[in-house]
């Protein structure tokens, strides 16, 4: 059999090592075994692959933090707080929809609003361009642009809010823990 | 807040199909059960305290998150490593590489992680190495797992993993030497 070379021995220490050469390819496996024992540095290579897997085993790491099992549950339980904010944002939005429901009061308030609103706007856009005075827009109106802008910022966050929640939640899991 | 005594008593899997049904007190098993070890591979892996904790942690949140996708028919081990390997190889993604890295793909060599290392020569050849490298040997001789479990975990055949763990450990042969040669 040919004597093998140290760089095509040092490519098989690893399958020599586990066995694998031994198994597959018997007679690779006794050459490698004969070079060993005639090649130094090889054998301070072998030496080498022999202990790494032991080394790795026996690698230490700094235990994990008291809080990391805390920080763990924390991270996945439900917030309370959270809910009752996302939910307790219903009764100003039930408000104001009130407010702009029975200020518009059906077809016949919303067709009014629509009108006054053109009108308004009619009257600042003349009033802009200098053709007419400043318009006098009722009171009321103001307060339904205010409330229709107050229920629009409430519902975006609101809705910020629920969407958070919906990340943490899981559908399957049902909340049965004990106290 | 500890386990219950049944939850104790439990393996990993059975841990794992019980959390699947909302049993918040078993999955807090088993984060307790499987820290020491999720922590030492992302310890290892990134040789740094503090993104060991945030990975260990973002671990288990996305296991808790994934659960519902978990077949409890199967073994437990193989599935979450490979939630493991997937978020460490993300994790190491999303690392925004500081102006001291060398490399945001090396990690950080033993005695500056804040932790003493008792085999400082490995440490380093471990740092030195591919993440594609690392990442099978942590699985296979730090965290445990047998071969097929890590072949199952990172989505490889049992063949390509044992010769990536053979190119590894050469790898690290090879950076051992070099380093005794230097030290002589």
């Amino acid at each position: 059999m040919n004597a093998l070379a140290c760089a095509r021995v040092r490519v098989l220490l690893e399958p020599y090592v586990d066995g694998d050469l031994a198994h597959n390819d018997p007679e690779t496996a006794r050459a490698v075994g004969d070079h060993l024992v005639t090649c130094a540095d090889c054998r301070r290579q072998h030496q080498q692959a022999v202990s790494l897997p032991f080394r790795m085993k026996a690698l230490r790491s700094p235990a994990p933090r008291a809080t990391l099992v805390a920080g763990v549950m924390g991270s996945i339980a439900p917030q309370p707080q959270a809910a009752r904010a996302a939910w307790g944002l219903l009764v100003p939005e039930a408000l104001l929809g009130a407010f702009i429901l029975w200020y518009v009061s059906g077809l016949d308030g919303l067709t009014a609003l629509a009108s006054g609103a053109w009108s308004n706007l009619q009257g600042l856009a003349f009033w802009g361009s200098g053709t007419a005075p400043l318009p006098n827009v009722p009171v009321a109106d103001v307060l339904l642009l205010g409330a229709f802008i107050t229920l629009t910022a409430i519902a975006a966050y609101h809705l910020s809010l629920l969407a958070k929640l919906d990340q943490s939640a899981i559908p399957r899991f049902t909340e049965h823990r004990g106290a | 807040m500890t386990g219950t005594p049944d939850a104790r008593a439990l393996a990993a899997g059975q841990l794992a199909q019980q959390a699947t049904g909302g049993d918040l007190d078993a999955f807090e098993e088993l984060v307790r059960r499987m820290q020491r070890r999720v922590y030492g591979f992302a310890y290892q892996h990134l040789r740094d305290l503090d993104e060991a904790h945030d990975l260990t942690q973002e671990i288990f949140v996305k296991l808790y998150r994934n659960l519902a996708r978990y077949d409890t028919d199967r073994p437990f081990e193989p599935w979450f490593w490979k939630l493991a390997a997937n978020s460490t190889i993300n994790y190491r993604r999303k690392r925004v590489p500081m102006p001291t890295d060398q490399s945001a793909d090396q990690a950080t060599t033993g005695s500056e992680s804040g932790f003493p290392a008792h085999d400082p020569a490995l440490i380093d050849a471990l740092a030195q190495l591919d993440p594609a490298y690392r990442l099978p040997i942590l699985l296979h001789y730090y965290a445990d797992l047998p071969l097929d479990q890590v072949a199952q975990s990172l989505s490889l055949s049992v063949p390509a993993i044992k010769s990536r763990l053979h190119r590894a450990r050469a790898l690290l042969r090879n950076s051992l030497a070099e380093s005794e040669e230097a030290g002589q």
